[in-house]
């Protein structure tokens, strides 16, 4: 158990040096797709947690996403609000939209919770598409900059990449000890069976709106990043096939797992641009391998490596996920 | 249950060493220039390290050229026929210029903006292009202008037609050897009002940059022409595929001349169709944009839009022996008959690789590089003479005004009626002036002749000459 442990450690420890070290050896390109895992990741992240921990599949993270990014648009940039204050309103931005979708989605569960979120992604969506008078439309809001900060040029690759990778690494601490929490144990119970917990007495409706919240604030952080990262913010940002491709990352990473999102991400980031470059069809390459892992491993990847894990294939894994283990020993 | 999964895994590691082995063929080789020149260790590690996939470097030679557009997605028609277009311009030099190989570097977008920045940025970074060029939008256009303004690299915009590219946002590196949306709607505009007489149109418009700037132009042509009224109805792209409650409203007893269809692709055949379904082509003319009668939409139209007028600068029975020979070229390669898209791109890459032999093959100085794109002689284009404007890097070249007209077996294609020579992108106003106004949009240019401002409404006209003259 306590071996276990120690090889977890030491194997996030080299792979955070890894990571700090890769802008010297790797080339910029390599860096750049890495800021996008990285943005995608928060967005696949936002969308997994309410999946994994809470069952709630919502198809308006997308629009958390652009929400923040037209924020800092509109503010930062339009409006020369300078750095933080035009990012934390950003932030504020998309929790006041969060708190009336949250609000009203989550007197519905499942099947309904999934439409309700898909109409108002889509309202989003369109609103941006349509209204050509301050969101520019189509045409959206082109120029968007890192700022220099404490003479450090964010502008410069390699800068932006260790100031997004370090937001990442507390992003996920974070949202680890949101997990392990207290909260995170009664969201899990919500998902479970709500009507014990409300038996219980806890306020399940209100954990699930407070959960709705978090994971907003996790897309809008990855909208930030993208916009700040392309400079540029348009209604395609949030668009259907964008938020599909996020689920498509969330179940092949494996939904059920704190880090599958975040292994889903890199995977199908670095897939898109491997296989866009040998062919056209990139999507439909990855829409077959989507649908092996569906077949064969419902729980994606981390679902895959847990049962070779199971089978002691992998020792140093064994501790990989203790909450499904013990699951299982409750269980047995 | 094992089976499975050495089924699964062979495929995804198929699929990863398929794209690991393609990878050299499609990348550039890696840029030694700074290894070969000066140890310059000051300049940030990153910019200066080789790739990751240290792939064999080719003969260092190859002058490698990005290509972005849409292949895939709603509008992978216009990337297919801007690739076809390159490709034969491409052949006509077998891919090689002053003894060096060209590699193009054709990547996806799907004409979306976050993908088309991280294709530039992939181009740029991981590949080294020494050209950027394709583009479809002008939105993406604009978009990838906005990321490539301070690298260096120069931008040959193909079918993007977005005005401002090529003024107020304008940078020494883009070179456009095309159009801009407006540059062919003024020339058309001042011909209805001037010309037919028209003295109010109905203008039923998509809701985005490519119309907003088409719309410019035709306003301010039909306003200075003599014009009274462009009434305007916008809508979102894509949004219905019922317009049939659009055309009920066309009021038609308030004397309008003609209705001004400005949208293009899957929305203009099916506006065009209900238009002729709902008996109107009867009781109204009907006018497009650029693209709303152009090939291979027009195929869909039903004959009865016999008649209607737009304006490009293209058409389809030019009958200049260069066209001729770059239509019945096309035409052995593809099959039919080109567009002014795969026109536009065949000119863009013809002008790139004379640039390229201009220099003998030596692009490493890449203000040199514009500056020979820009002297390159296309007075023998196959859309007619095309002149590059020197201090804002655009085309002044040939309008036609052409009508919808049937061939001989039936088809639908566009026949020159009337020739517009050497119309620049401000058309007939001064630069300084045309900028002063704000850029194009569905609120800007008003559509009432009388409120435009009054420094608009001058300038004159051109001088119409019978096509084919």
């Amino acid at each position: 158990m306590k071996n276990g442990r120690l090889w977890k450690n030491m194997l996030i420890a080299v792979l955070i040096i890894f990571l700090i070290l890769l802008p010297f050896v790797a080339g910029q390109y390599t860096i750049t797709t890495l800021i996008r895992i990285i943005y995608f990741g928060f967005l696949a992240v936002s969308t997994g947690f309410l999946i994994g921990q809470g069952g709630m599949l919502s198809l308006a993270q997308a629009a958390f996403f652009g929400i923040a990014g037209y924020a800092l648009g509109l503010l930062g940039y339009e409006r020369g609000v300078p750095f933080p204050i035009a990012d934390i309103l950003a932030i504020v931005v998309v929790l006041l939209f969060a708190a009336v979708f949250g609000l009203i989605a989550n007197r519905a569960t499942g099947i309904v919770f999934l439409m309700i979120t898909l109409a108002f992604g889509q309202v989003v969506f369109a609103f941006a598409l349509q209204n050509t008078t301050f969101l520019h439309g189509w045409a959206g809001i082109r120029g968007i900059r890192p700022p220099i900060l404490f003479g450090i040029d964010f502008r410069q690759t390699a800068n932006f990449y260790w100031a997004t990778l370090f937001i990442y690494i507390i992003g996920l601490f974070i949202l680890w000890r949101i997990v392990k929490s207290p909260f995170g144990l009664i969201l899990n119970g919500t998902r479970e069976s709500a009507d014990r917990m409300d038996a219980l007495g806890y306020p399940t409706y209100w954990i699930k709106v407070v959960a709705f919240l978090i994971a907003a604030v996790y897309a809008g952080i990855g909208g930030l990043i993208a916009t700040y990262n392309t400079g540029v913010i348009t209604p395609t940002t949030m668009q259907l096939p964008r938020m599909i491709w996020i689920l498509l990352m969330v179940i092949l990473g494996g939904a059920g797992y704190f880090w599958g999102p975040v292994v889903g991400a890199i995977v199908v980031v670095w897939l898109d641009v491997l296989i866009s470059q040998v062919t056209e069809r990139y999507n439909l390459v990855i829409g077959i391998i989507f649908v092996f892992t569906v077949l064969f491993s419902p729980n994606g990847i981390l679902g895959y490596l847990d049962s070779l894990r199971k089978r002691n294939k992998i020792p140093f894994l064994r501790n990989f996920d203790r909450r499904k283990m013990a699951q299982e020993k409750e269980s047995s | 249950m094992s089976k499975k999964w050495l089924i699964l895994s062979l495929m995804v590691i198929a699929g990863l060493l398929l794209a690991a082995c393609g990878t050299p063929a499609v990348d550039a080789p890696v840029e030694e220039a700074p290894a070969a020149e000066a140890p310059a260790e000051e300049a940030p590690a990153e910019e200066a390290a080789p790739e990751e996939p240290a792939e064999p470097a080719m003969d260092d030679d190859t002058i490698d050229i990005g290509f972005i557009s849409a292949f895939t997605g709603v509008f992978s028609s216009f990337g297919k026929m801007q690739k076809e277009g390159a490709e034969l311009a491409l052949d006509e030099y077998g891919y090689e210029v002053a003894g060096k190989p060209i590699n193009v570097i054709y990547e996806d977008d799907q004409l979306d903006n976050e993908q088309a920045v991280t294709k530039a940025k992939k181009l740029v970074e991981q590949d080294n292009v020494d050209v950027l060029t394709g583009l479809v939008s002008g939105d993406e256009g604009l978009t990838v202008g906005d990321y490539m303004k301070d690298k260096g690299i120069p931008v040959v915009p193909m079918y993007s037609a977005s005005e401002d590219m090529t003024m107020r946002e304008f940078f020494p590196g883009v070179v456009r050897a095309t159009w801009t949306g407006a540059q062919a709607q003024d020339a058309f505009g001042y011909y209805l009002a001037s010309e037919l007489g028209y003295k109010k149109l109905y203008q039923i418009a998509e809701d985005y940059s490519f119309p907003w700037n088409e719309s410019g132009g035709l306003i301010r042509g039909f306003c200075r022409g003599g014009g009274e009224e462009v009434r305007s109805v916008w809508f979102p792209p894509g949004s219905t595929s019922d317009f049939s409650s659009m055309i009920a409203s066309i009021p038609l007893d308030e004397e309008f001349d003609a209705v001004y269809y400005n949208g293009a692709g899957g929305d203009a055949v099916n506006f065009v169709k209900q238009f002729v379904e709902l008996g109107m082509v009867d009781k109204i003319p009907l006018l497009g944009q650029s693209n709303t009668f152009e090939k291979p939409d027009l195929d869909a139209l039903p004959t009865d839009i016999v008649g209607a007028l737009s304006a490009h600068h293209t058409t389809d029975d030019l009958a200049n022996a260069e066209w001729v020979d770059f239509s019945t070229r096309f035409n052995e390669k593809y099959g039919y008959d080109p567009s002014g898209a795969s026109a536009f791109a065949y000119s863009s890459m013809k002008m790139i690789l004379e640039a390229i032999e201009a220099m003998d093959g030596d692009v490493s100085d890449k203000e040199a590089l514009v500056q020979a794109m820009l002297d390159v002689d296309m007075t023998d284009d196959p859309r007619g003479p095309v002149v590059m404007d020197p201090e804002w890097h655009a085309a002044v070249e040939n309008v036609y005004i052409r009508e919808v007209a049937l061939d001989d077996d039936g088809n639908l294609y566009n026949m020159g009626i009337i020739t517009v020579k050497d119309v620049s992108q401000f058309g007939p106003y001064d630069p300084e002036v045309y900028m002063e106004q704000p850029p194009d949009g569905n609120t800007y240019p008003s559509g009432v002749c009388a409120e435009l401002p009054p420094e608009m409404l001058e300038g004159g006209g051109y001088e119409f000459v019978p096509f084919g003259q």
